[in-house]
């Protein structure tokens, strides 16, 4: 992993595209700004975890006997 | 075409029934292309089914059967990336995991599946400024009876 030092208001460019400023340092608390391309999703890492999880479980969901229909578009 | 499902057998879908996912569900990133499907019985529930692996499909609700209240905050990128001009062309559905116990069939209020079906586009989001549960027991939305949560609508 990479490592850097930045103060308050320094940015990281990551690519052409991706910009990750600091924003505010306080106590144990870090405020982060980050500046990306619409198609490039940005989430906190334990809520994209909890939810990559729950998708797993439920993609496990039971056979159906019931013949489904398209839902008119 | 013809899609061969594990669930749901052969089924045919045409072109124009695929949405195709702008982010992917998360966990899932090699699959993009789903069709919506609706029980043959009465239920509430729709499904997501791949039309990329037979075996892979999802369960849909409506949030708002549970949540009366439900609601999400998109910004104007979000819209854009699904080409919505109305927010009556934005449908929002929810997964459901069903384990082993139906008492804990749960439903993921935090990552909603949005829906521009006219677009044929979707995504999954996450509402990362909201405090609703990725893991929502529906059997703890029944303290409210669905009639008293209508008039109280009504009402307001």
């Amino acid at each position: 992993m990479l490592v850097l030092t930045r103060r308050e208001n320094e940015s990281i460019m990551i690519g052409d595209t991706i910009e990750v400023k600091l924003l505010d340092v306080k106590d144990h608390q870090v405020k982060i700004g980050i500046a990306a391309p619409r198609d490039v999703a940005v989430h906190r890492k334990e809520v994209y975890l909890a939810i990559q999880a729950e998708n797993e479980q439920a993609a496990r969901a039971p056979k159906s006997k019931d013949l489904p229909k398209l839902i008119p578009g | 075409m013809r899609l061969e499902t594990s669930r749901f057998g052969a089924i045919d879908v045409g072109e124009e029934d695929v949405l195709t996912f702008t982010q992917p569900i998360i966990g899932f990133q090699d699959f993009r292309r789903f069709v919506l499907l609706r029980g043959a019985d009465a239920t509430e529930v729709s499904w997501l089914q791949s039309t990329e692996a037979g075996d892979l499909a999802f369960i849909l609700m409506d949030p708002r059967s549970v949540v009366s209240d439900y609601a999400v905050q998109l910004g104007a990128g979000e819209l854009a990336e699904l080409a919505v001009n109305a927010p009556a062309e934005l449908e929002v559905f929810t997964l459901v995991v069903v384990p082993a116990d139906p008492s804990q069939v749960r439903t993921n209020l935090k990552a909603p599946i949005l829906v521009n079906r006219r677009q044929r586009l979707a995504k999954q989001t996450i509402l990362e400024n909201s405090a609703y549960p990725v893991r929502f027991v529906l059997a703890q939305a029944g303290s409210r009876p669905r009639e008293e949560v209508s008039h109280a609508r009504a009402d307001a």
